[in-house]
């Protein structure tokens, strides 16, 4: 029944090779605009993975290009290396070039990074120009003809079938990356960083791998195209030609490989189509540029879209059509972690935090904290504002560094560990400012609640996914059976940023259940909630913990709330953990009493 | 020896100024907008241009094209904020970038396509005796370019820093919501910005005509050294875009002369490299906040 | 959307670009671009961009020597039709010329392009035989390796501007004893420079050379080296908007008793409004005369004034005069086949054309003429040595083969 999915994302694979068949049949012009073309689509789905999914800004995109044009040209001019080794190699200085970017590049975003993607662009372009020795610098060098195999590659339509195969076979790579794991793990770790680390996505290598990636087809694409036009100079790959491709994936659409097939081929063939009009090529372009990003936001896949009539988009029915597994659900097994089954009220320690100590400046923000969460239990920890609650909380889920202290998690220190590696311990959590993944859907999130984010891991995942590997069930069923247990199954395909806060709340939960962790930390889980959703969300917690043994860290200013959710309760005040014990005996201590409302000693 | 080195510094100096103008153009927008104009540059070029329609074309005496051209590319300027970038309001910065980007080129374009030639020539303002200090020739039109674009600059800082209007710029940048709750329009501020950054341009531009002529390469050289300077100075601070500009100039000066001409532009590049890396923040930024 | 319907709704967008690019399909023609009434010529150069001063140019001048002609009744009983494609990079370039050959099926290909779309078009010309016209490219992947089907007009090999540029120094009793030599690092000044290298290395003679970016402004540094090296000849490899800002600021520093010489493309009444005054600058100047220096120039100027509307700064400059004089060059060719209008006929009828040039078919005398042998597609060799007098550049001899 799953197997329907295997082999999905086929399309934009069939429709380069459509278009090349279509150019066999046409005359050497076309064939050599249509192969040009091709090549600018590769050069699109590239950018979508590096602009749209992973929202790197690039003005590096000649460089690249000239990078690897040049790679192959010079080792089969200067040594004589066949052209098909040569595109090779082509790749991999492209893939190094994206290495050298991401370098420093993953540390910015905005305008900073484009600032570092320009400086690559320009010091590249000048290196190749000065080095004459090697490059031909400014007056360029020629490209001879590839021969592959004893096959001379002299004709239009030689060229033609030689580019629309690789051409094909990349972009079939690409959608293979972004529709798996890999790509749904990109958009996380670029639509909320910290979500993301979190649930052990970390952000920085996806980030460099999206460069490497992008890159590495970039460079490609220079070599595919360098014998095609038969001569190089750096001037063609410079800023400006650099700019125009930014707009492919921007025009076309960002979030898909169709709009890199668009963008890139609509933009591309522009040129040709205006011919009449050349002088005013330029500025119609720009035009068109702005009028597309103003009017249609989406880009050209939006549009289409819009005007085949569809309301929901293919991946929404994909999705749907995923979620309609529903009705077979049964309770789920647990395909991640099994922990050994303990009494809900289990006396022995899960999480042990000791004499944790933490200054901003003079701020003595966390002072000497200690805090003890048995297996399976559910302890609070409330306070008044500034009293230090999120300093220690962000520490214990590793956003944040302590200065002394411990932290023991079930035998294994916590300490100078990253928050991505909370999750392979079983430790997941929740955010006061609610941090789904907006742009996926709920069930997409709830995926990546599961853990083994690494990107090799999703990228294998990637392509198990795509010949349809048993794995892609079992995270289905896991995650449905997640979303089931907060009661939002029947919103599986909806996208994230479109549920009411209440329900992203549960998403959240569902994400943080999802794992079978052994510990959630959940910060301010009930703010913003009207009282019924309040109460909803309590019965949630308690039902979760007692089927799934899952013990909950829980941070709140709703007193009622945490008085009756939680068996343990820590009260802190200036840093410091003031009480400790049964909630509502430390309620009605004075002391507490007097932290909260001021009031006198009784 | 020396006396070459004075040359070069003044050379430095002297586009350094009109770096400094385009960059604090450009950081005023982003102060207010929290977006990068990458239109900054045509600006500059029209600018540029409305100053040899004034000085050449029509022949009017050279201080109202100082006068008129600030007004007039401040109008085009807020104008284009009104069409283009209020409705971009809500989208993504690519969005935002790639629609300046673009319209910076469609502005070029439509230059040239008006007034198709390669470049334009325009007469200093003061065409004198130079003065010559330590063996230094120094022509007036320097000094002029020099102090003329430092005064512009620092009155404008002065003005952002105490007048309502930069009270408003600075509050918006901060938290829209509550400046809008302390009674500034958001509409109001904003194309205030683009007019008060248009019109540093314009008059960049201005100052930048008889040194390097009207033409459409004008329009990429200022958004690329504004953009350099801007982020060398830190790019939320103004007195950064200043002194950013004139280290710009200098450096870009002093490394043609005892680098390489050949690869002056990496040398820049260089230090900007630098900069992002070790002091992200800026060489001059204002003051650091303290996150807690 | 499913599968089948994206796959439509590619299909249909290829298919609609397809369409309008088919808007301008060949008409049926007997003979590539030869019909019973008219001779189809193709263009190929740059309308846009920073190279546009070159394409433009060209194809306003081959409009009005295409115009003329047509006016005095055509050439071998038809009119000639101009085709012109815009192309800036090389990309471009190989599109425009595949597009004129193949799909509007031009009789002629004429190149007015600078040397990195000629170089572009290079292997596809002589692959396909078509006969080619290069007016502006002097690199030299479009002339070796030689092919008959490619001929060179007005723009010398950079072996020959370089000798005549070295010359002008001598002129006039200038006694040049340390060249500088200040050269953009772009396509087309470089080439000019490995050729001047070579040629003063030959001769022995001291020189320094500095360099700059393309469109650069500020030269202080390198004007500075040069006046340290003591250099009293200046040759300035650029356009003139770099060489003018060049001089003006030699000035400021303090660099006078400089003889500049400027290669070709700086040699433009656009420099002088820079400069203010440009009196004693020299270059050479690829055709007989400079603008308003005659009376058929004054007159040339006047025709392409009416042609083009209003005339930009600058122009005509050399560009226009070469396209203008090069399509009498052609339609000379045209008559010399006899009116047996092959390509075969027309190259051999081109390679021994002998002082060919616009007087000749009632054009006016703007372009020096050129004769080609069938080893030698060269079609000229000489150039105008031209310096600025009294605000106006004239040229002042004429430089010719040794």
């Amino acid at each position: 029944m799953f197997r329907r999915f295997a082999f999905g994302g086929l399309s934009p694979f069939a429709a380069v090779l459509f278009c090349t068949a279509l150019g066999l049949a046409l005359q050497n012009y076309f064939k050599y605009v249509i192969a040009i073309v091709l090549v600018s689509m590769v050069i699109g789905v590239a950018l979508v993975v590096l602009v749209g999914l992973a929202r790197c800004i690039t003005l590096a995109t000649g460089a690249v290009m000239a990078i690897g044009a040049y790679t192959s040209t010079l080792l089969m001019t200067r040594i004589g290396i066949p052209y098909l080794i040569g595109l090779f190699c082509a790749a991999a200085t492209g893939a190094l070039a994206g290495w050298l970017i991401a370098l420093p590049g993953t540390r910015f975003r905005g305008h900073n990074l484009a600032m570092v993607t320009l400086v690559f662009q320009a010091v590249a372009i000048i290196l190749l120009r000065e080095a004459k020795w090697l490059t031909g610098g400014a007056e360029g060098i020629h490209v001879p003809q590839p021969v592959i195999f004893g096959w001379r590659v002299a004709t239009d339509a030689d060229f033609l079938v030689l580019i629309g195969l690789l051409s094909a076979l990349v972009i079939l790579l690409v959608t293979i990356l972004t529709r798996g794991p890999f790509g749904k793990n990109l958009q996380a770790a670029s639509g909320n960083e910290i979500a993301a680390e979190a649930f052990g996505v970390s952000v920085p290598a996806y980030l460099r791998a999206a460069f490497v990636i992008s890159s590495m087809v970039i460079g490609f694409s220079g070599a595919l195209a360098a014998p095609r036009i038969r001569i190089l100079d750096p001037e063609s790959f410079g800023v400006l030609p650099s700019i125009f491709m930014l707009a492919y994936p921007i025009v076309g659409g960002m979030q898909s490989v169709w709009g890199g097939l668009l963008g890139g081929g609509g933009l591309r063939i522009l040129p040709e189509l205006l011919r009449p009009v050349a002088d005013f090529q330029e500025l119609f372009f720009a035009s068109l540029v702005i009028a597309v990003v103003m009017f249609f936001p989406g880009g050209m896949v939006e549009l289409l879209r819009r005007s085949t009539g569809r309301v929901f988009s293919r991946r929404n029915k994909q999705r749907a059509g995923e979620a309609s597994l529903l009705p077979a659900i049964i309770p789920p097994e647990p395909t991640v972690h099994v922990w050994p089954t303990v009494p809900a009220n289990s006396s022995e320690v899960l999480l042990r935090v000791e004499g944790i100590d933490r200054h901003f400046g003079a701020l003595h923000a966390v002072n000497a904290a200690s805090i003890t969460v048995p297996i399976g239990g559910i302890h609070g920890l409330i306070g008044p504002n500034g009293a230090g609650k999120t300093s220690l909380f962000n520490i214990i889920s590793g956003f944040l560094e302590a200065e002394q202290g411990h932290i023991d998690f079930a035998g294994t220190s916590l300490l100078d560990r990253p928050a991505r590696d909370r999750i392979a311990l079983g430790i997941t959590r929740t955010f006061q400012h609610v941090a789904v993944f907006g742009q996926l859907s709920c069930l997409e999130n709830v995926i990546i609640g599961r853990g083994r984010n690494a990107v090799m891991d999703s990228i294998k995942q990637s392509f198990d996914h795509f010949v349809g590997g048993r794995a892609r069930e079992a995270a289905i069923r896991d995650a449905l059976a997640a979303l089931d247990a907060v009661g939002l199954a029947d919103q599986a395909s909806m996208p994230a940023s479109s549920l009411s806060l209440g329900n992203q709340r549960r998403l959240e939960l569902a994400r943080a259940i999802v794992s079978n962790p052994r510990l959630i930390l959940l910060d301010e889980p009930v703010s913003g909630l009207a009282s019924a959703e309040v109460e909803e969300l309590r019965q949630l917690l308690l039902r979760t913990n007692a089927e799934r043994q899952i013990a909950m860290l829980v941070v709140e200013h709703n007193i009622p709330f945490v008085a009756k959710l939680c068996r343990t309760l820590s009260v802190m005040g200036a840093g410091a953990i003031v009480a400790e014990g049964n909630p509502e005996e430390v309620i009605a201590r004075p002391g507490v009493r007097q932290l909260y409302f001021g009031e006198a000693a009784a | 020896m020396l006396v070459e080195f004075g040359l070069v510094l003044l050379a430095g100096l002297k586009f350094g100024a009109i770096y400094a103008l385009a960059a604090l153009g450009l950081v005023v927008v982003h102060k207010a907008t929290k977006t990068v104009n990458f239109a900054h540059g045509a600006f500059a070029m029209l600018g540029a241009f409305a100053s040899f329609l004034i000085v050449v074309h029509w022949q009017w005496p050279y201080w109202t094209a100082y006068l008129l051209i600030p007004l007039t590319i401040g109008a085009v300027a807020a104008l284009l904020e009104f069409l283009v970038l209020r409705p971009l309001r809500r989208a993504d910065m690519f969005t935002v970038v790639i629609a300046t980007v673009f319209l910076g080129i469609a502005l070029g374009e439509a230059f040239r396509l008006t007034y198709n030639t390669e470049l334009l020539a325009v007469p200093g303002m003061f065409v004198g005796e130079p003065f010559i200090y330590w063996g230094v020739i120094i022509t007036q039109e320097t000094l002029w370019v020099i102090a003329g674009a430092l005064v512009i600059a620092v009155g404008c800082v002065v003005l952002f820093r105490y007048g309502k209007l930069g009270r408003g710029m600075r509050a918006m940048a901060a938290s829209v919501r509550g400046a809008q709750i302390c009674g500034y329009s958001v509409d109001q501020v904003y194309m205030v910005a683009w007019g008060l950054g248009g019109a540093l341009a314009g008059l960049a531009g201005v100052f930048v005509a008889p040194m390097a002529g009207v033409s459409v390469e004008l329009s990429i050289a200022v958004i690329t050294a504004g953009f350099v300077a801007g982020v060398l100075g830190g790019f939320d601070s103004l007195k950064g875009a200043i002194l950013g500009g004139l280290l710009l100039g200098v450096i870009e000066s002093l490394a043609a002369a005892y680098i390489s001409s050949a690869m002056k532009n990496c040398v820049s590049f260089f230090l900007l490299f630098f900069v992002l890396m070790w002091r992200p923040e800026g060489l001059f930024p204002e003051k650091v906040a303290r996150r807690v | 959307m499913t599968r089948f319907s994206e796959r439509c709704v590619y299909l249909a967008s290829v298919v609609i670009a397809l369409a309008v690019s088919c808007a301008s399909c060949p008409s049926t023609a007997e003979e590539q671009g030869v019909s019973a009434t008219g001779i189809t010529i193709g263009g190929m150069g740059a309308l846009t961009g920073p190279t546009a001063f070159i394409g433009t140019p060209g194809r306003d001048g081959m409009m009005l020597a295409i115009n003329e002609i047509n006016e005095k009744g055509g050439v071998c009983g038809r009119k000639l039709t101009l085709q012109f494609e815009h192309a800036s990079s090389p990309a471009e370039s190989l599109a425009a010329v595949k597009k004129l050959t193949e799909q509007d099926k031009v009789f002629v290909m004429v190149l007015a392009s600078g040397s990195t779309g000629a170089a572009a078009a290079a292997d596809y010309v002589r692959a396909n035989g078509i006969p080619t016209y290069n007016l502006y490219g002097s690199t030299p992947i479009i002339r070796e390796p030689f092919a008959k089907n490619v001929f060179h007009g007005a723009i010398v090999p950079v072996e020959v501007a370089v000798r005549d540029l070295i010359a002008m120094f001598y002129d006039d009793g200038g006694n040049p004893q340390k060249f500088g030599i200040l050269a953009g690092t772009y396509a087309f000044p470089q080439a000019t420079l490995t050729a001047v290298e070579a040629y003063l290395k030959e001769n022995k003679a001291d020189y320094v050379v500095e360099r700059f970016d393309q469109s650069a402004r500020d030269f202080t540094s390198q004007l500075v080296s040069l006046s340290r090296q003591k250099v009293d000849s200046v040759l300035i490899l650029g356009s003139f908007s770099e060489a003018g800002f060049a001089i003006k600021q030699a000035r400021e520093i303090g660099m006078s008793n400089v003889r500049w010489v400027l290669d070709g493309s700086a040699v433009s009444k656009a420099i002088i409004p820079i400069l203010g005054n440009a009196d004693g600058l020299r270059g050479y100047f690829n055709v007989p005369y400079f603008p308003g220096q005659t009376a058929s120039m004054r007159e040339f100027e006047e025709r392409l004034k009416s042609l083009i509307g209003s005339m930009p700064q600058g122009r005509p400059n050399n560009y226009d005069m070469i396209a203008y004089g090069s399509v009498f060059v052609i339609a000379e060719a045209i008559k010399a086949t006899g009116c047996d209008l092959t390509w075969p006929k027309l190259i051999s009828a081109w390679e021994n054309l002998k002082e060919a040039g616009p007087t000749k078919m009632g054009g006016l005398d703007v372009s020096f003429s050129e004769s080609y042998t069938p080893t030698d597609h060269q079609g000229n060799y000489r150039l105008g040595a031209a310096i600025v007098r009294n605000g106006e550049w004239q040229v002042y001899r004429v430089l010719d083969k040794p």
